[in-house]
């Protein structure tokens, strides 16, 4: 079933080509300094993780790659070409998908709208433009088949699926709508072991079908499972860029739990 | 259309002073058919240059067309005399004694007010007494202006309005009587209610929300269909009257309609025979002598009504004296 | 790419532990159901106890009332399922009606002229409300409130300035008259019927509102930025222009019933309006509305205007004491809510066996 997230993938991704590629690239809202000095590159078929406590600027990096906020510092290429986006649609309309921790979908609407939110299959243009309803429930329940999300009843609100299967039903509409980049945010944080199991599968699924997935999260443990690059933000800056051989979960764990800060505590605290 | 501009020379001759009439006829020129002048237009005369204040302090809810009688009564009887007149109003008894409390704190020379809540507004007429600041009522308290400190009172009593209307609907063979309230909670409206049923006793009431009047005509059509042993309609003001009509017609109703109060369009169904007779208790004319009495009060000492309130109605306009009236209400004046 | 994970996630198992929706729980879960409900059996008792409202005049006179609320209460409705308030809806009726009647009649204008100008008028307020939302994110129900009041003094105080009274001259001898009458109030026979034209408008609207809501890719969004704005946003909606364009058209509603208000009575008084604006957000809310946003149909809202047009006259055909009305009203509110917080615990809910 992983063929099935290859199938709508782009066919012209390689493995290893960059999408993404920042330089010096940082932030600041009036006085605050978010970001500052960020380069890192997205490829295709790897997974990037960026890991880092609350307040360390993850958000503030994704927000500039999905066109929430432009960045104000350095240099953002997509496809070898400088962009600055300043909306949510010029970021989707590069290729670059955002699935969100709690804002993922919206609860109260039935499954198949949630799948096609924003990218409704119609007859005519325009807002007004009819929806083909049959034809969208019809391939957002064979989609989420294909990929492995079995729900009881396409039209059922997405609240009543459980915290795994929503984000699943998110990251699946991103690889459908074409995205060539999959940025998620904190996929697993609210989630219980078993479900973040499934999300973790289908982040390795997504990087298998060649996307360049960008994954954050504040668990080193995840992180490892599906990352082939790590990078570790503290106080808007990068204070680790490793790939995967070059690093081990140990140091990961090490670094984010607070590093050579933690050592010295401890041996104050040993004394 | 039908431009009648036959008052044009009127309304400039007597409203050059006003600036309001003046901005009224310039936009009157467009062609539209000319309607009404403020206060001005009735008298003109430069009178005393009394140098006074007045403050005029009312229950007024912002919208209704009864009280620009009443502003127009007491504009001209300022106007007159050389009185600045200062008028402020709020439907809701604890600000309006407050707005009654700032005149006495701005230190006028008299105050006008209507006492639609007497005990609520008492402690603010005794802090003008306690000033020196003579004070009148008008429109409305009747029973209760002596007790709270009033010097005078120039309204109609809206019982007697009431009896008096039932009266005459039941001396012209009416069976039942609708009477329609157009506000909830208004003791001067259940009180004409009141007296219709006290001269007709088979009277029914029933309550509308005034503010919609497509609500209005569809109640009233629901009641007649309900009851079809209505054959008058009390109307408690002159738009409603203008919605019963709408009702009536819907309804196809063959009962007569009576309203309190006029407008231009209820004087104009009074002349078509529409609406059968108006109880008419000249707001103008309240407005008028509230602010002429303290005028006379300040100027001579004088008391008007010999100790008792002067009634302003109830004045009733049918087809026997429509055409005098006519015009009047087209001035805003009736 | 030391890594390969070519197992499929095997979530068959997982959909496995769920429950799935009963018959019963599923009816409930559709906005209107509760509302429909409601309104027949409310029906059925007035029926029994209201003798006069059994006629097909009297059931067509319900209707007339329920239209004229009910025209603005599919705009409010689709407002509220955007996830937004407007307690400006009720003056802009009367300013929609004060605009065209002062302008054309001050200035000797056709009436039809006035009318296009009143319509464009109220589409700036609409806009200017939904701007001042979307721009600050101040709730709409402050920006609202500004809005409410600032048009009802001047409502009184421009038609004092401009008529000398608070209400306007009367327009039914100026050129269009015919025209709009006919096309805003008129109204024809069927038997011994009399039918509102409005009640006609009104089902086009309400059908009209269906089709959008359910069947139009705006429809999609306006669910979606009243259910979650910013997921909502971040999958491409254009959350600002649907929120606006919302609020033009509880404006351009208004209008509608303002133009009905003026060429049915022909004069206007300027207070007029004024406490409506939550008789549509009560029809919305009885209809099976969440006032949070997200959640509601024009069906559930229309059936919300009837029960409401039904409660007020046919306590009248009752002839019982209409002073109880209000009260009525509060209850159907109150439990309507209920039945809302019920259906939104039933749909948000997970079903965990």
């Amino acid at each position: 079933m992983t063929d099935t997230l290859a199938e709508h993938a782009d066919p012209e991704l390689s493995s290893g080509e960059p999408l993404i590629e920042m330089k010096d690239v940082g932030k600041t809202y009036g006085a605050i300094r978010a970001l500052k000095g960020i380069n890192l590159t997205v490829r295709a078929g790897e997974v990037t993780c960026v890991l880092g406590d609350n307040g360390a600027g993850k958000s503030t990096l994704i927000k500039i790659m999905a066109g929430l906020h432009p960045h104000n510092e350095g240099t953002m290429k997509v496809d070898g070409k400088e962009v600055s986006f300043s909306s949510p649609r010029e970021s989707l309309d590069h290729g670059i998908a955002t699935v969100y921790q709690d804002l993922a979908v919206v609860s109260l609407m039935e499954v198949w709208r949630n799948f096609f939110l924003g990218s409704e299959l119609t007859s005519g243009k325009g807002p007004f433009a009819t929806l083909r309803i049959a034809d969208m429930k019809r391939i957002a329940d064979e989609e989420l088949r294909k990929m492995g999300v079995v729900v009881k009843d396409i039209n059922q609100p997405i609240g009543t699926l459980s915290g795994g299967q929503r984000q699943c039903v998110a990251i699946a509409r991103a690889v459908y709508f074409g995205a060539r980049v999959l940025i998620l945010d904190e996929p697993t944080a609210a989630l219980g072991v078993k479900q973040s199991g499934v999300v973790l599968k289908y982040t390795a699924a997504a990087r298998d079908a060649g996307l360049g997935v960008v994954f954050i999260t504040h668990n080193p443990h995840h992180a490892y499972l599906v990352g082939n690059h790590f990078v570790i933000l503290k106080l808007g800056q990068a204070v680790l860029d490793k790939k995967r051989a070059d690093v081990g979960l140990d140091e990961l764990t090490r670094q984010m739990a607070g590093g050579d800060e933690l050592t010295e505590l401890s041996h104050e605290l040993q004394k | 259309m039908t431009p009648t501009r036959t008052r044009k020379s009127l309304t400039v001759a007597a409203g050059m002073a006003m600036a309001a009439a003046l901005a009224l006829s310039a936009c009157s020129s467009g062609g539209a058919p000319s309607t009404s002048s403020t206060a001005g237009s009735g008298g003109g005369g430069a009178g005393d240059n009394s140098g006074y204040t007045f403050a005029m302090v009312t229950h007024e809810t912002p919208g209704d067309t009864f009280w620009d009688k009443i502003k127009a009564g007491a504009q001209q009887a300022a106007k007159n005399n050389g009185i600045t007149l200062k008028y402020s109003n709020d439907p809701d008894p604890g600000k309006q004694a407050t707005l009654i409390q700032n005149a006495v704190d701005s230190k006028v020379d008299g105050i006008a007010t209507t006492l639609a809540t007497p005990d609520a507004l008492a402690g603010a007429v005794k802090s003008a007494n306690d000033a020196g600041i003579p004070v009148v009522a008008f429109n409305s308290g009747i029973d209760q202006y002596q007790q709270v400190g009033a010097k005078m009172y120039f309204g109609s009593d809206e019982n007697l309005a009431g009896t008096t209307a039932g009266k005459r609907i039941a001396s012209a063979g009416g069976k039942k009587a609708l009477c329609v309230i157009q506000a909830s909670g208004s003791v001067a409206l259940e009180a004409r209610c009141a007296g219709v049923k006290a001269g007709l006793p088979a009277t029914e009431n029933i309550q509308v929300n005034g503010a919609d009047d497509p609500s209005v005509v569809s109640a009233l059509q629901a009641k007649l269909a309900q009851d079809s042993s209505i054959d008058y309609i009390v109307t408690l003001g002159a738009p409603i009257a203008l919605d019963a009509l709408k009702a009536m017609d819907a309804a196809g109703s063959k009962a007569k309609l009576v309203t309190f109060d006029l407008n231009v369009d209820a004087a104009q169904a009074i002349k078509d025979k529409k609406i059968e007779f108006s109880i008419d208790q000249q707001p103008y004319v309240q407005g008028y002598l509230a602010i002429q009495s303290l005028y006379l009060n300040k100027k001579n000492g004088n008391d008007i009504g010999g100790g008792k309130a002067v009634l302003t109605g109830p004045s009733f306009v049918d087809s026997s004296n429509i055409d005098q009236i006519l015009p009047f209400a087209k001035n805003n004046t009736r | 790419m030391s890594q390969t994970t070519k197992t499929p996630p095997s979530a068959p198992a997982e959909a496995s532990n769920r429950v799935t929706l009963g018959w019963s729980n599923r009816l409930l879960a559709r906005p209107e159901v509760g509302a429909l409900v409601a309104a027949i059996v409310i029906f059925i008792f007035f029926l029994i106890v209201a003798p006069a409202f059994r006629s097909p005049a009297s059931f067509f006179t319900v209707l007339y009332q329920s239209s004229t609320i009910g025209i603005v209460a599919v705009a409010v409705g689709m407002l509220m399922i955007g996830g937004e308030f407007d307690l400006s809806a009720g003056v802009i009726v009367t300013t929609a009606g004060l605009v065209n009647a002062m302008f054309c009649y001050q200035l000797g204008i056709n009436l039809i002229v006035g009318a296009v100008l009143s319509l464009v008028f109220s589409l700036v307020i609409g806009f200017l409300n939904g701007y001042l939302v979307v721009r600050t994110g101040i709730p709409s129900f402050l920006i609202t409130l500004g809005t409410f009041f600032v048009l009802q003094g001047a409502n009184l105080g421009v038609t004092k300035l401009v008529t000398g009274s608070v209400s306007t001259p009367n327009i039914n001898q100026m050129q269009g008259y015919s025209t709009l009458d006919a096309i805003f109030a008129s109204s024809f026979k069927i038997g011994t019927v009399t039918v509102e034209i409005t009640v006609l408008w009104w089902f086009l609207f309400v059908a009209l509102s269906a089709w959008i809501l359910q069947r139009t890719r705006i429809g999609n969004w306006i669910y979606a930025v009243g259910g979650n704005a910013d997921s909502a946003r971040a999958v491409g909606v254009p959350v600002k222009a649907v929120k606006i364009g919302l609020f033009m058209t509880v404006s351009f509603l208004g209008w509608f019933v303002g133009m009905h208000t003026l060429y049915k009575f022909d004069t206007l008084q300027a207070g007029n309006g004024i406490g409506n604006e939550f008789l549509y957000i009560i029809a919305a809310v009885v209809g099976g509305t969440l006032l949070t946003g997200g959640f509601g149909n024009a069906i559930g809202v229309a059936i919300g205007a009837f029960i409401f047009g039904m409660t007020s006259l046919c306590i009248v055909y009752a002839g019982w004491d209409p002073n109880w009305f209000r009260a009525f009203l509060g209850v159907m509110l109150l439990l309507a809510v209920m039945v809302n917080l019920y259906v939104k615990r039933l749909s948000t809910a997970r079903k965990v066996g």
